[in-house]
């Protein structure tokens, strides 16, 4: 074989390959037939492929795992008895109206009459009660906790039903109603051990606008819309939520068409280059997580008052904001409440001061003796260890930046530890459960927005009893915050209940019991010619049953 | 090799000259990339314009005189991240690849020539082969955690049984030539004649797969890296690179100054230890640097 | 492989070491770390198990009994076929092993075949035209594709290929919740493989090439070829006649040690492509700290390792009963 034939084989060869290569691309991609069958009818079912992260095994109330986006894939089956408006005041739903007694310790609540559970058996006050004591009952639920206020339901007709709190609730509907999905007795009577039992089909029975019709672990969802919803039917027929891997997999699925909606924000430097995209739309907005420091308060440095101050006066939040977040985001308030929340302390500032930082632990005898940057205490450095998740990228460019301005500022450090994010739970939340202690020195941490959202709950993050406080990651012990705490809890006259969350945040910002940093904004992409109907929910974002309802059906 | 090859070594120089023109060349271009990567190392402070831990400017920024390869997502020099990358890069591979190489040399001597220990040697050397590699190191390193020190152990302690099995095919081979049997029957003690007169022969092997082990190394540290399973918060190239998925930089345009220059920094480390073992397999068995038949 | 003559059962019997070897790594790991071993068998935090798990996971590993009795209550499990209990999941291991092993394999696989044949043919093309154009050119590109690290490699397909040109899925094995069947469906699965297959072969492709080459030139400059070229035997007989034959043995050897990297290089891959695959597990495995899941998976992997080592053995037996071969 002569060198010329052998290069016209390899030629060949080359050419072969590539035209197989081209040829095996021809078939167009799923998603182009979707998104020529949106253009050319209006009355073609709108099919929507949602991006989102992490399996939620089957979606029941007792086996989803995540606050976001989990719960609200729950909710998108199941239905609350009062649902949160775009504003974020919660709006009846499955209830038409409640009126509370006197002494706030019974609430009477009228239901819809024309609902009805997938499978077509007449909703009624009975699954209410049953709801309530099933919860009650198997405890393996952050529902549970959630009706912890109510101490029993009682059926008072077909449509009615009467709770008895154990205290007056202060926004009652939001933190109660709002938050726990109503279950069909007929399904759950007999089911002895919830989070294992398998489901003969994987529809879960709700009474909500979607049904779950098909679950892969580790792959997808598949909701088929309910004609019937008690509200209208939905705008969307069909909903497939795929599971990406990672935020780069998510994002390379929308820029290639195979999903249409991510469930997770964009990354900030994502948001200049899609705003820029013709087929890829974007809907910012604020939102109410949270970026924060918590730490173990119970031993040093953090159980010095001047210690946790000049750590938050040394931060330099809006350069954080602007180095991470390249501007997306929203200066942390040391009171917790969001600016932008109607129950915003005006009063509660947030400062930027590393010469007062400084100032503070010079005054404290927390001075750097040896000379090698480091102040100490008594001998004891000033020296912790940060721990970061891994998975969480702007989480761990925080972690570095705020390192590095500790360091910088007030001479302390706070190496970081980068760890898994099991072992990141695990340290600062064992078992979820905050009576069992922590075992770290200081965390980069966060809540989801419903907790934020929810202003009632600023209570489990400073309590110090477990039962109440079950949020709080520090050890935080005061018995003025408890006091304050249980106050808040009960207040349902709305002033008294303003006025004491006023004192709640001045309360945190001077103790300091956590230190905010930042609330991230939202950029949510997706295609605008597959689904238009967003709606931007107040610091919640865009992924909501409400988004898939007709506008005429939204509260 | 003819059996009556005498046991003093030609000339290096002559040695090399004897090469192909394939061969030289790999072996100038391989040294010359090591050389300059080693020096990029060792002179990183003086090198790089800026601290790479430093945040120095806007992030995300393109290439600018100010910037030669641009700002990462935090605003560090990534040219200044690419020259101190230079150091873990080299530092984990050259170490990794010394201590199982060493290893390996050490197991493949004796096993080549102390028939008695050859048979238990050789056994484990293949079981630790048949480990599949990745996955046994990914195990390990969830146990024990992400720290370099334990990387380069870890990895050292997985490679060793490649290098051993050759060594002890070579050292196997050159036990039975003359020279070696006449010292033993002269009254030479075992170990004197291993230490005379069959190291000397082994040695190219020896460098040869020290520098091939350099590059496993250092691939593997990268992959290690880049997985997450690294210390994301070190200057190191796989790092770079790890933040670069991070943050999105292969689908948008800085990947010309974010993902590629990392990228082939390390190809141009593996490939310049390749190229000189390369060039040194020709010198260790001249059968594959003469004309085909 | 071996110089010595190792029989067959010695074979098998290191096979077997090798086995024991992994599962008592696995053994031993949880409970030779610092933590609980509670939760690090459970790969779980205690505090997430029910009472019932927790006694469960208690009587299955015996941690109150000695600890050659949980060897061999571990041993008693893993014949059973039973792999364990994924608490992070909620799902049996060998049900997630059984999902992820297919996509594995057709990855591997696919990539070792085609890196072998493409490795093996321009090997032999370059060792036959030795100092050639062709020789030069294929020469420092396998080197230089050596050089480089997979996933970079992945990623810039992945941008170039499927987000640039749009011509191949960036992610996955099938377009997923995509309900499709028959043709259509093998059609899919062969696009989004595509991809990952090409990344995988062309780093593996390299190694085996660089080995031929070098084989074949070693064995071209024996006596033997030159007696046969001096004899007048025409080329082509003296490669397949002469040559390839003897070529073949370690030939065969290197690409069957070479199945453990070719496994091994998978996990990256698949991780950059997102394909649903046991590499993959490993490494979402670690991530979640799910330790059940991740040493199952490594066993799977030990196991699918050393078959292919004993498939290669039986080849290597056909193609050279010697037994003597060729050191390298």
């Amino acid at each position: 074989m002569s060198t010329h034939t052998t290069r016209n084989w390899l030629r060949i060869a080359l050419i072969g390959f590539v035209a197989a290569a081209l040829a095996a691309c021809a078939p167009a991609s799923p998603a182009a037939s979707v998104e020529t069958a949106a253009e050319t009818t209006v009355s073609e079912p709108v099919q929507l492929r949602i991006g989102v992260m992490g399996d939620e095994s089957t979606l029941t109330p007792y086996t989803y795992v995540t606050g976001y986006p989990g719960w609200n894939l729950l909710l998108l089956q199941y239905d609350t008895l009062y649902q949160t408006d775009v504003d974020g005041m919660a709006q009846p739903w499955l209830a038409r109206g409640l009126s509370v007694s006197e002494n706030g310790l019974t609430v009477t609540i009228d239901l819809r009459d024309d609902v009805s559970w997938h499978d077509g058996e007449p909703f009624s006050a009975g699954d209410v009660k049953f709801t309530v004591d099933y919860f009650k009952a198997h405890t393996q639920s952050r529902f549970t906790r959630a009706l912890a206020p109510v101490e029993s339901a009682e059926v008072a007709g077909e449509h009615q039903v009467v709770l008895t709190l154990t205290a007056p609730t202060p926004l009652f509907e939001l933190s109660v109603l709002a938050d726990v999905p109503i279950m069909p007795e007929h399904i759950w009577a007999n089911i002895e051990d919830p989070a294992a039992h398998a489901f003969e089909s994987a529809s879960n029975v709700g009474t909500g606008p979607y049904r779950l019709v098909e679950y892969r672990p580790d792959q997808y969802y598949r909701f088929t819309a309910n004609p019937e919803y008690f509200a209208g039917a939905p705008a969307v027929a069909e909903i497939t939520a795929i599971i990406y891997a990672d935020d780069t997999g998510g994002l390379t699925a929308l820029q290639t068409g195979e999903a249409d909606m991510l469930a997770r924000p964009v990354l900030p430097e994502q948001i200049a280059l899609l705003s820029a995209s013709r087929q890829i739309n974007l809907a910012q907005g604020a939102l109410f997580t949270t970026d924060m420091l918590t730490y173990d308060m119970t031993k040093f440095p953090f159980d010095r008052a001047e210690v946790r101050r000049a750590v938050s006066l040394a931060i330099d939040r809006q350069e954080l904001i602007d180095t991470v977040y390249l501007g997306a985001a929203t200066p942390g308030s040391i009171g917790w409440i969001h600016p932008a929340s109607p129950f915003f302390n005006e009063a509660v500032v947030t400062e930027y001061d590393p010469d007062q930082a400084r100032a503070l632990l010079d005054e404290a005898g927390i001075i750097d003796s040896d000379g090698d940057g480091i102040r100490e205490a008594g001998g004891a450095p000033l020296k912790v260890e940060f721990l970061t998740p891994s998975g969480n990228a702007l989480r761990l460019r925080t972690a570095e930046v705020v390192s590095e301005m500790l360091r910088n500022e007030i001479g302390m450090d706070a190496a970081v530890a980068v760890v898994e994010q099991a072992t990141w739970e695990d340290a600062v939340w064992p078992g979820f459960d905050v009576a069992q202690g922590r075992n770290y020195d200081m965390a980069m941490w966060g809540w989801s927005a419903p907790v934020q959202a929810n202003a009632v709950r600023i209570t489990s993050l400073i309590h110090s009893d477990p039962a109440i406080g079950s949020l709080n990651l520090t050890g935080y012990a005061s018995e003025t915050a408890d006091a304050l705490a249980e106050a808040l809890n009960v207040a349902v006259d709305p002033d008294e209940f303003a006025d004491l969350l006023d004192q709640v945040q001045v309360q945190i910002a001077t103790d300091l019991p956590f230190i905010m940093l930042h609330y991230p904004d939202g950029a949510y992409a997706y295609r605008a010619d597959v689904y238009d109907g967003w709606a931007f929910m107040a610091g919640q974002g865009i992924f909501h049953k409400l988004s898939f309802l007709p506008e005429s059906a939204r509260p | 090799m003819s059996a009556a090859a005498s046991p003093a070594q030609p000339a290096r120089r002559s040695r090399f000259l004897a090469l192909s023109g394939t061969a030289r060349a790999a072996a100038l271009i391989g040294a010359a990339l090591v050389l300059g990567l080693a020096c990029m190392a060792i002179f990183a402070p003086q090198l790089s314009p800026y601290d790479p831990a430093e945040r120095v400017g806007p992030p995300f920024s393109p290439p600018s005189p100010v910037h030669l390869l641009g700002t990462n997502d935090i605003g560090q020099d990534i040219l200044s991240e690419l020259i101190y990358g230079a150091r873990v890069s080299l530092s984990v591979g050259v170490s990794a690849a010394a201590l199982s190489t060493a290893l390996g040399t050490v197991v493949g001597l004796l096993a080549g020539y102390y028939r008695r220990l050859e048979h238990w040697l050789m056994r484990l050397a293949d079981i630790v082969l048949a480990l599949p590699f990745l996955p046994l190191l990914i195990v390990l390193a969830a146990y024990v955690g992400r720290s370099l020190t334990n990387t380069v152990i870890i990895i050292g302690l997985l490679l060793w049984a490649g290098t051993a099995r050759l060594i002890r095919s070579q050292t196997l081979a050159l036990s039975q030539r003359e020279f070696v049997l006449a010292a033993a029957t002269v009254g030479c003690t075992r170990g004197r004649i291993l230490r005379r007169h069959i190291w000397p022969h082994v040695t190219f092997l020896v460098i040869s797969e020290f520098l091939r082990a350099t590059t496993t190394v250092i691939l593997l540290e990268v992959s290690l890296s880049f997985l997450g399973l690294g210390d994301p918060l070190q200057k190191s190239w796989g790092a770079m690179l790890y933040w670069a998925q991070a943050r999105g930089a292969f689908l948008t345009p800085a990947w010309a100054w974010w993902v590629l220059p990392p990228g082939l920094s390390i190809g141009a480390v593996a490939l310049g230890f390749a190229l000189i073992g390369f060039a040194l397999e020709e010198i260790v068995n001249p059968r594959l640097r003469n004309g085909n038949a | 492989m071996q110089a010595s003559g190792e029989s067959r059962g010695g074979r098998f019997l290191q096979y077997a070491a090798v086995l024991i070897l992994a599962i008592t790594l696995n053994f031993a790991l949880p409970r030779l770390m610092p933590g609980n071993p509670l939760a690090l068998l459970a790969g779980v935090d205690v505090g997430l198990l029910s009472a019932d798990e927790r006694a469960e996971i208690m009587a299955a590993a015996g941690l109150d009994q000695p600890l050659y009795k949980q060897y061999v209550g571990y041993w008693g499990d893993l014949l059973r076929g039973d792999l364990g209990y994924s608490y992070r999941q909620k799902r049996p291991i060998a049900e997630m092993l059984a999902q992820r092993l297919p996509w594995t394999l057709l990855l591997a696989g696919s990539a070792l075949v085609l890196s072998t044949v493409l490795g093996s043919v321009l090997g032999a093309l370059s060792a036959w035209r030795r100092a050639s154009p062709l020789d030069t050119s294929l020469l420092w590109s396998m080197i230089g594709l050596n050089s480089l690290p997979s996933f970079w490699l992945g990623m810039l397909f992945i941008a170039v290929f499927a987000v640039r040109l749009g011509w191949l899925p960036a992610q996955g094995a099938v377009t997923p919740a995509a309900q499709l069947t028959g043709g259509q469906q093998a059609l899919d699965i062969v696009r989004h493989a595509i991809l990952p297959v090409l990344t995988l072969s062309l780093l593996s492709m390299p190694d085996l090439y660089l080995t031929v080459r070098y084989t074949l030139l070693d064995v071209i400059g024996e006596d033997f070829v030159r007696t046969a070229t001096a004899k007048g035997l025409a080329r082509s007989r003296i490669l397949f006649g002469h040559v390839l034959p003897n070529a073949a043995p370690p030939i065969v050897t290197m690409a069957a040690l070479r199945l453990g990297y070719a496994f091994g290089g998978s996990v990256v891959i698949e991780t950059v492509f997102s394909y649903p695959g046991l590499g993959r597990l490993i490494f979402e495995a670690v991530g979640s700290r799910d330790y059940p899941v991740m040493q199952a998976a490594f066993l799977l992997f030990t196991v699918a390792v050393l078959l292919s080592n004993i498939l290669a053995d039986l080849l290597y037996r056909r193609l050279d009963p010697r037994l003597g071969g060729v050191h390298r």
